[in-house]
């Protein structure tokens, strides 16, 4: 067993532990820090998977904007809600989680019954990818290759998601200006 | 000229008509006006009956002794037959008409005065005008149905007055019996109108009794009732006659159906005077009057037996009570029964011409009774003593006390005693002359019948002295048993003494015969057809008769006054027959009332037990049925369509909450179907 | 090596607690972390195919758009948000069903 493959499995845990957890959690703040500790795992997981530019940009957008932005919207959304999510039952598996634990359970079981039924170690493409040798290497300069490639093959779904993300974030400052509503 | 003489007739229907309808407006008048205005009523009426006394005066001078006035015009048509009705005006109904304004006038003027204490006042005078309408509509109805008719509201309206005090249990009771009386006479006359019906198609009076009228050409031969147009076998005939007889007897009170005359007196004493005395119970003779031409020999005799033996038999009751009211009230059924003994023996001018006398002399008696009863519950009011008003064992001395009173008391007394010079001797020795003429060619048991008249004549004569001499003459008997009361009485007022003096006045000859002594030269008997008498007797018997007559008045003086022992005895077994009014009462509670309401328990017992328990037996099975079937209503069919709502509710929340508005139900939902689809698509 | 079996399986289990979450939770803040984590789920299946492809690095490059996607998304969402709560003041999604005012 490799190295990269322990940090794999101690990535894997620490990331589906603390998804579990925040899961579970009944406390809203724990629940949104535990996330944090999730997002940071899966950045490890992209390391990984050699894909260390998405691995920075889910540090600097999820922990740096999102998890910020959920904070923010947590703190705005009042003290009663705080204390009515503190109120909330203690029970571990309620009645009326049931359904959905059992959803969840079952959605697991279908997909992964389907990822060993696939075996995508053995897909076509894949094997054909790693014969034309096209798989990215510890050693391939990821980053520049994406900087070409986004002012390249993918200029236009970038622009698209840059004016997308604009309208965003002026949509979102519109809907929660305070007051003054048509 | 025959235009004229019309005309005439009719202006004189008209008169008639208003004057019948004039006593029926002042009754409308008086039941629509409020209690508060009591007072006013009483004038109505009288007013009333004066228009129509005058009204009827007038109508009199016109038709009497003149010719027949009859107009009608179609009533209602059954089948084939028109049924007339109208106004028959001759001498008969126009004589009754006046009568009976005449006697109703003063009774109206008394009773103003008489019941002005009453607190129902207004209904008084509502009911007595209600009577006044239905007598005078009776006189001259032209029809047996209009007849029948206005007999029954006759009858009703004496019912009405006999319970006027309805708070008195006697009232009541008396009503009742009145009542039940009369009916069974009304049965019988209308049994008889229905079978003169079916015989003759006709209900007109005119047509049916007129001279060489439908009964004069009808004969019974060989057990067939031969008329011109049909023929029954002659029973029918018999019943009809039975029944007519029934009608009579009921309401003029005579054997078997009297018995309910003296319990009328319970009624205001006013009202005795004019309809339980003067009117209302000559309306059986005046039907006589009227069907006189169906009655054979032989029915006509049987009603001169049962004529002479009601009078008879009242007589020798009207001895022995003490009841001022009472005594006057078994006169009045003797009085009758001569009348109705005169038409049996064909003396039917004389019976009307008594019925005329009777009316107003027995109405003055007992307007008198009327004072005399009120003065008398004076002093038991004034002193507080428990003493019956009406009783004569009480009374005594009162010639001083109430003087005008004894003066109409006595001339009342003098014409019902008929001596000479008033109007009873002329009508009631008519009566016994042509009895005894009527004997000759009978056979013996017949002829005990004038024998029987002529006793009963001194009997009266004996008991309306001692009713007299009780009242008027001696000691004051009440003050002469507990001393020192306070008596305060008078003859009244004005309202009291002009009817009396009225009364009073035409109780002599000179109203009726410029002749004292004849009978036969009287206008009223000469309007009728009489028999011709040419025996002795008309002048033998009135001397006998009344010698007779003023020894027994002396007698009885001296016997109530105290100056001779009572020779007859106080008790035995003739003395309880009399005082018990020949036990008739008591017989037909016996053998009629206590059958017949054993009988009404019995049939009561069987309804309330038999077909109430069927009945309730059926109610309980239907009880049962039908919650048997709610039940199954209940819990099958409604359980049923409960399961069907079930259902449909089911579905619908389980469909509605997909469009809760929940989000998140939505995105399970959908997760729902498509792990389904990939769970499908997996294993398929 | 990491084999792709694995990222996926790991990829598999975050998407089905993502998904507990979106349906379970009562907080709209909570199921914006559902959605986070199943949006991360599919990042992860994007960056682990994207490894067999160097030459045209689809896989990284839509990673990074889903990220940015993923930013833009919570902005509206978080806004939503305080819409609603100071609409209903309530953020449970199950008790906001009210169409009217």
């Amino acid at each position: 067993m490799s190295l990269a493959q322990v940090l794999f499995y101690i990535m894997s845990f620490i990331s589906l532990a603390s998804a579990l957890f925040v899961a579970s959690t009944k406390n809203l703040v724990r629940s949104i820090f535990m996330f944090f500790i999730t997002l940071f795992a899966l950045a490890g997981l992209y390391v990984l998977a050699l894909a260390d530019f998405v691995a920075i940009t889910q540090i600097v957008i999820y922990v740096g904007g999102i998890l910020v932005l959920i904070l923010f919207a947590f703190m705005l959304s009042g003290k009663e809600t705080l204390n009515a999510i503190t109120q909330q039952r203690k029970a571990f598996i309620s009645l009326r989680k049931i359904p959905a634990i059992l959803l969840a359970a079952l959605f697991l079981i279908v997909l992964v019954n389907m990822i060993f039924k696939v075996d995508a170690n053995n897909l076509a493409w894949i094997r054909r990818s790693i014969e034309a040798r096209n798989d990215i290497t510890p050693s391939s300069a990821m980053t520049e290759n994406i900087g070409v490639s986004l002012m390249t093959n993918y200029l236009l779904p970038f622009e698209a998601i840059s004016i997308l993300l604009m309208i965003a974030l002026v949509g979102a400052a519109h809907l929660s200006r305070k007051g003054a509503r048509p | 000229m025959k235009d004229f003489l019309n005309a005439i007739d009719t202006l004189t229907i008209h008169f008639t008509l208003a004057a019948v309808l004039m006593p029926l407006l002042a009754f409308i008048i008086n039941i629509s006006f409020p209690t508060k205005w009591n007072k006013v009523s009483g004038w109505v009426s009288t007013i009333a009956i004066l228009t129509s006394a005058v009204l009827s005066a007038f109508v009199f001078a016109k038709v009497w002794n003149s010719h027949e006035v009859h107009q009608s015009q179609l009533w209602f048509t059954i089948g084939d037959t028109k049924v007339q009705a109208g106004i028959l005006l001759n001498n008969l109904s126009v004589l009754m008409l006046l009568l009976v304004n005449l006697i109703a006038l003063p009774v109206h003027i008394y009773s103003t005065a008489y019941m002005k204490d009453d607190e129902s006042y207004n209904r008084y005078f509502a009911y007595l005008s209600f009577f006044c309408f239905s007598m005078l509509a009776l006189v001259v109805a032209d029809n047996l149905v209009l007849f029948y008719i206005f007999w029954e509201l006759v009858g009703f309206s004496s019912y009405l007055l006999i319970g006027f005090w309805y708070k008195r249990h006697k009232a009541i009771v008396a009503n009742k019996k009145a009542f039940i009386m009369n009916r069974i006479g009304d049965m019988g006359l209308l049994i008889a109108i229905i079978i003169l019906f079916a015989q003759y198609h006709t209900f007109d009076i005119a047509q049916l009794f007129a001279d060489k009228g439908l009964i004069f050409q009808s004969i019974i031969k060989n057990g067939v009732w031969t008329a011109p147009s049909a023929h029954l076998p002659a029973i029918w005939q018999y019943l009809a006659c039975g029944g007519i007889f029934l009608g009579v007897a009921a309401k003029s009170a005579q054997f078997p159906l009297h018995t309910w005359l003296p319990d009328a007196m319970e009624g205001p004493t006013s009202i005795s005077a004019l309809i339980h005395a003067a009117t209302m119970v000559a309306a059986g003779v005046f039907l006589l009057g009227r069907v006189y031409p169906m009655f054979n020999d032989a029915e006509l005799t049987i009603l001169a037996v049962i004529g002479c033996f009601t009078a008879f038999m009242a007589a020798t009751i009207a001895l022995t009570q003490n009841d001022l009211k009472r005594i006057l009230a078994y006169s009045t059924i003797s009085q009758l029964g001569f009348m109705i003994m005169a038409m049996g023996i064909g003396a039917y001018a004389s019976s009307l011409f008594h019925l005329v006398t009777h009316a107003f002399f027995k109405c003055l008696l007992f307007l008198v009774a009327g004072i005399v009863i009120h003065q008398m519950a004076h002093i038991r009011d004034d002193n507080g003593l428990d003493i019956d008003p009406q009783n004569i064992q009480n009374m005594g001395g009162l010639r001083k006390k109430l003087p005008f009173t004894f003066a109409a008391a006595l001339v009342g007394a003098l014409a019902l005693a008929a001596l000479p010079l008033t109007s009873g001797f002329l009508s009631k020795d008519g009566i016994l002359v042509q009895a005894f003429a009527w004997t000759e060619n009978r056979n013996v048991v017949l002829r005990l019948v004038p024998i029987f008249a002529v006793l009963t004549s001194w009997l009266t004569v004996f008991y309306i002295a001692r009713v007299i001499v009780k009242v008027f003459f001696g000691e004051l008997r009440v003050a002469q048993l507990s001393p020192g009361l306070k008596i305060d009485v008078s003859d009244g007022g004005l309202l009291y003494k002009v009817p009396l003096f009225l009364l009073a006045a035409c109780c002599f000859f000179p109203l009726f015969s410029l002749n004292p002594f004849s009978y036969d030269a009287s206008w009223v008997y000469k309007g009728f057809p009489g028999i011709s008498d040419d025996t002795g007797f008309a002048i033998v018997l009135p001397g006998v008769i009344n010698i007779g007559g003023l020894l027994i008045i002396y007698f009885s003086y001296a016997i109530y006054t105290g100056k001779r022992a009572n020779p007859f005895p106080q008790q035995g077994a003739l003395f309880n027959l009399a005082c018990n009014e020949w036990y008739f009462d008591d017989i037909y509670n016996k053998i009629i009332v206590k059958p017949l309401v054993i009988l009404s328990r019995a049939t009561f017992w069987f309804d309330r037990r038999v077909i109430d328990g069927f009945v309730s037996v059926l109610a309980r099975a239907g009880i049962a049925l039908s919650k048997l079937s709610s039940w199954f209503d209940r819990h099958i069919i409604d359980g049923f369509l409960n399961l069907l709502v079930a259902i449909v509710r089911g579905i619908g929340n389980f469909a509605r909450r997909f469009q809760g508005g929940k989000v998140q139900y939505y995105l399970f939902s959908m997760l729902v179907v498509i792990l389904i689809l990939f769970i499908l698509k997996t294993l398929v | 090596m990491i084999s792709l079996t694995d990222f996926l399986v790991v990829s598999a289990v975050l998407f089905c607690i993502g998904l507990y979450m979106v349906v379970s939770k009562h907080n709209a803040i909570q199921i914006l972390i559902g959605i986070e984590l199943m949006l991360n789920a599919a990042i992860l299946n994007l960056v682990a195919f994207g490894k067999y492809d160097l030459f045209n690095n689809a896989g990284q490059m839509f990673a990074l758009f889903a990220i940015v996607l993923a930013a833009a998304t919570t902005a509206v969402a978080l806004a939503i948000i305080l819409n609603v709560y100071r609409q209903y003041k309530t953020i449970d999604p199950g008790k906001v069903d009210q169409l009217k005012d």
